[in-house]
Parts: C-alpha cells; structure tokens; sequence
C-alpha cells in the first residue's frame, strides 16, 4: 500500500484547486453576511503577525519601549477585532442554518475553535505582566480549581500561562481553522432555505 | 470541484469570484482599522502590586497580610487542592467536587512558605529575626494563636513612624520583630524573590507565590478602585474605559446574579452553566426545536432575498 499515493487520491477526490482556490461562486453568496468569516480570518492573520514581533522582543518589550507598546496595541486589538468578527461570523452562520446538508462538522469544529480561542485570549490577558493579568490570574485560579483544571492548568504560574499563549493555544486554533476552511471549501456555502418548506412550518 | 462540492451544487447558477483579491482587500480594511484603534486608544498598563511598593505606600496592609497569613488566617490556609488536603471548603455542586480529583498538586503551607522561609533567609543577615523565628517554632500552638490575634487586633489602631509600623504595647511575643523582618524584607524589594520556591532559579519561572501572597485585601483593594471585582463584572473589562474579554459576558454574568454571587459553589456552578451552554452549541445542528432558530427569526430571508426574487429560482433543492 503506497500512503502517498492514497493521500494523493483522496486529496485530489476531496479538494480540487478549484474548491481551495476558487474563482466561481453561487450566485446566493451576495451579502455582507458572508464576509465576516474572512474578517475574522483577517483579524487572526493580524494577531499572529502583531504576536510574533512582540514573542521575539519578549513579554517585557511592551512596559520599556513606545514601540513594543504600539505593537502590543496592536494585538490588543487584533483580539478585540478577532472576537467582534467571530461573534458576528458565528451568528450568522447560526441564523442561516449552515449545518445543513451535512456540514455539521464544519459547525462544531468553529464552536470548538471559539472554545480554544476564548482560552488563547485567556492566556494573553494573563501573560501581559499588568495588574489585570495579575488580579486576573488570582480570581480566575478558583474557577480553573472548581473544575478540576486548575491541577493542570496555573492560572498563577507565569511560565505555563505564556507558553500556552504563544505557542500552544495559536497552534490549535489555526489547526482548527485549517480544518475548518478545508471542510467549507469542500462542501461549498450552505443553500438557501427552500420557501415552500419553510412556508410549511 | 470535487464531487462533494459538484453534488452540494448541482443546479445552482454561478457568478464569477475572486477569492485571493476578496480576501486581501477584507485584510487591509481589518488591518486599518486595527492601526487606527491602535494608535487612537492604547490600551492601559497599569503597574502590578508589588511587595516593595505595598511596603512603602502601605506598610499597615503589608504587615497585616503577613500577620494574617502567619496566623493561619489566610484563605489559602484551608482552600483544599490543588495547594492542600484540607477538602472541608471545596466547591461542590450534588455531592460532586471535581477540585478533589487530582488532589494535592501544587503543595502549598501559606505560614510557612509566605513567612517562615522568607524570614529564614532574612535570619541569615538579621539574628534578631532569627531569634524571633526559633521563639517563634519553639512555643506552643496556643501561645502563637494568642500573640498573632493580639497583634492583628492591635494593628487595627496602628501608627506608622519613618516607615514601621506602631502598636501598642502588649503581649506578642516574637510576632512584631517576625513582622518587623517581613516589613523590611517587602521595603528592599526582595520579598517576591523571598517567596520562590523554583530550585531552577534563575529559571523562576513559576510565579505562583508572589501572584498569591497579596491576592486577599491587598489585590482586592485595588481591584476595587478600578472596578474589576467579581460583583463589577471583574474580568470582562480592562483598567479604565477600553474593553476587556467582553466575550466573557455570558460567564461573568452569573456572578451579578444575588444568591449565586455569594454562594461558596459559585465558581463551580457558573463554569458548569457555560459548560452546558457550549455543549448546546456545539450539538446545535441535532437538538429539535432549537435547530431551527432560523426559520423562527428568519433573518436568512433577509441574507438571501435577492435569490428568493429570481423567478426561477424558489431555492426548491433539486
């Protein structure tokens, strides 16, 4: 058995360069509705450039220098505008019913990218080396301890906070995403509501 | 297309698309509005509470967290696990207390660890902290409860004099010259190293003590002036007037509630609640009823009208 050439097979079966890259689309895609995804895509690109100058200046940069303080603006707002576009992104999938015909993978894999994203956003505020990340830390433990996380998981515990930030929590969410984009260019935008079923109910 | 999408889309007219131009001209639009809010409103960063400027600014509330913890006062005295095995004020919801199943996994004794040890280094330069401390573990449980509940009393109507703190003159055994060190320690700005327990050190990166040494009035009080405490939707907002995680709502929510505010379980109940309203979520495409949120709002009529105009086209599946 040739894993290559099984891979290859299945790629080319599931996602042709016209389904990654295309340049049709249904005549029903035509509403500002359907820009918030790639908004909140933007807004991700956004947080990992801004995230990677301030990983390589270090979690310190941001209190001694105008220009670490800019770039930590930056991805200040790169998370604000990041979770603005998915709350949107999010409720309009939701009040379109874009789990229908079969894509209720794609649904759940963005409700557990939210869930991995609320705790990279999570980890940011805690890695700011502020009072808030430090309040944060001491109020947050208790909940993280009420559920049993906090045995794994040290809200206080600056090394692990960082760490999960930059590193693992990005990691997942654009994981996640990747999956979540391949299965929605696979499957291709969600049809219409049909109006005489909808009429019927 | 793949047969996948050939299948979804069968029957459907198409219109020309341009997915790279579309996606770059949504980036510049996001990444100048960031710019612009960035330069606009910066966010705050607003200074740490630190031993040495606690010390200094407030040496009653510095010597009093000290005292209290000494004391065996402290909530981290008896919080249970993961810090120790004392399980009697664990959250618990029907019996249920997952903070018991990992048990004790960052073992913490807060008299000793947040006095006794660092006053032990102080011992190493200072003998008479020294000699308080061996007084200090040479007496008897009742005779440290009584000098500890003296002083703290006595701290109520404390004077500061070129620093130090004043009480009144009465019987607390070796506790003012322990306190004393504690002070001092705060004032040289060593008590965060003081407090490490990392044998790594200088890899200390685990700074769970020092973070937790003043997480009682101390934090508290300042959490106040800036309206972050729980009751004040604490974590959902940051210093001043710029946004926080609002996307917290939903959680923080349940700790504005009277009755769930104040219930010892609060924690527990709360994430539980979230807990159950992601699930929903997540489930959502198979939950009757609730799946078809759409067509009871109908905002897709609204997405979509120009498809449900076309004359031919009533968007019937085929």
């Amino acid at each position: 058995m040739n894993l290559t050439r099984r891979l290859q097979e299945y790629t080319q079966r599931n996602m042709t360069l016209e389904d990654a890259l295309p340049t049709r689309m249904p005549v029903y895609v035509n509403s500002v509705a359907y820009l918030f995804g790639v908004a909140t895509l933007s807004a991700l690109v956004m947080l990992i450039l801004t995230g990677m100058i301030l990983a390589i200046f270090g979690p310190n940069w941001y209190h001694v220098s105008g220009t670490g303080r800019f770039f930590n603006s930056l991805h200040f707002w790169s998370a604000q505008a990041f979770f603005g576009c998915l709350v949107l992104h999010m409720l309009t999938k939701l009040l379109l019913g874009a789990w229908r015909d079969g894509r209720w993978k794609t649904w759940m894999i963005g409700v557990l990218t939210l869930g991995v994203a609320i705790f990279a956003g999570f980890t940011g505020y805690l890695s700011a080396t502020s009072f808030s990340s430090m309040w944060h830390a001491v109020q947050a433990k208790d909940a993280m301890n009420a559920i049993g996380v906090g045995a794994f998981f040290n809200t206080t515990n600056f090394g692990q906070v960082i760490t999960l930030h930059v590193a693992f929590f990005p990691f997942l969410v654009v994981v996640l995403v990747a999956i979540h984009l391949a299965y929605i260019r696979h499957e291709s935008p969600v049809r219409p509501y049909p109006l005489e079923k909808e009429e019927k109910s | 297309m793949s047969m996948k999408s050939d299948e979804n889309l069968r029957g459907v007219p198409m219109k020309p698309y341009d997915l790279i131009r579309e996606g770059l001209i949504i980036l510049g639009f996001i990444a100048v509005v960031i710019i612009v809010l960035a330069i606009a409103w910066p966010p705050p960063d607003y200074p740490t509470v630190r031993g040495v400027e606690v010390a200094t600014r407030q040496p009653v509330a510095f010597v009093k967290t000290a005292a209290d913890i000494l004391a065996g006062n402290a909530s981290l005295q008896d919080y249970g696990p993961p810090y120790n095995a004392d399980t009697a004020n664990s959250q618990k919801l029907l019996g249920i207390a997952p903070i018991t199943w990992f048990g004790v996994r960052q073992p913490l004794d807060p008299s000793t660890d947040f006095v006794l040890t660092p006053l032990q280094r102080v011992a190493v330069f200072n003998k008479d902290v020294g000699a308080a401390v061996a007084a200090w573990k040479a007496a008897s449980d009742d005779s440290r409860a009584a000098w500890t509940k003296a002083y703290i009393a006595a701290l109520d109507k404390a004077t500061v004099a070129n620093g130090n703190v004043q009480v009144a003159a009465g019987d607390y055994g070796p506790v003012p010259a322990m306190m004393q060190g504690m002070l001092d320690l705060g004032k040289a700005g060593l008590l965060e190293g003081a407090l490490e327990s990392n044998d790594r050190q200088p890899y200390a990166l685990d700074t769970s003590r020092a973070m937790l040494f003043f997480q009682e009035d101390v934090d508290e009080s300042v959490a106040n002036t800036l309206d972050m405490t729980g009751g004040q939707w604490g974590i959902t907002h940051e210093v001043g007037n710029h946004p926080g995680p609002w996307w917290l709502w939903p959680y923080a929510i349940w700790y504005q509630i009277p009755g769930l505010n104040t219930n010892p379980n609060a924690d527990l109940i709360a994430i539980l609640i979230m807990l159950a309203f992601f699930l929903i979520l997540f489930f959502l495409p198979f939950i009757p009823g609730l799946n078809r949120i759409p067509l009871w709002i109908g905002f897709y009529k609204l997405v979509w009208r120009d498809w449900y105009k076309r004359p031919s086209g009533k968007g019937k599946k085929k």
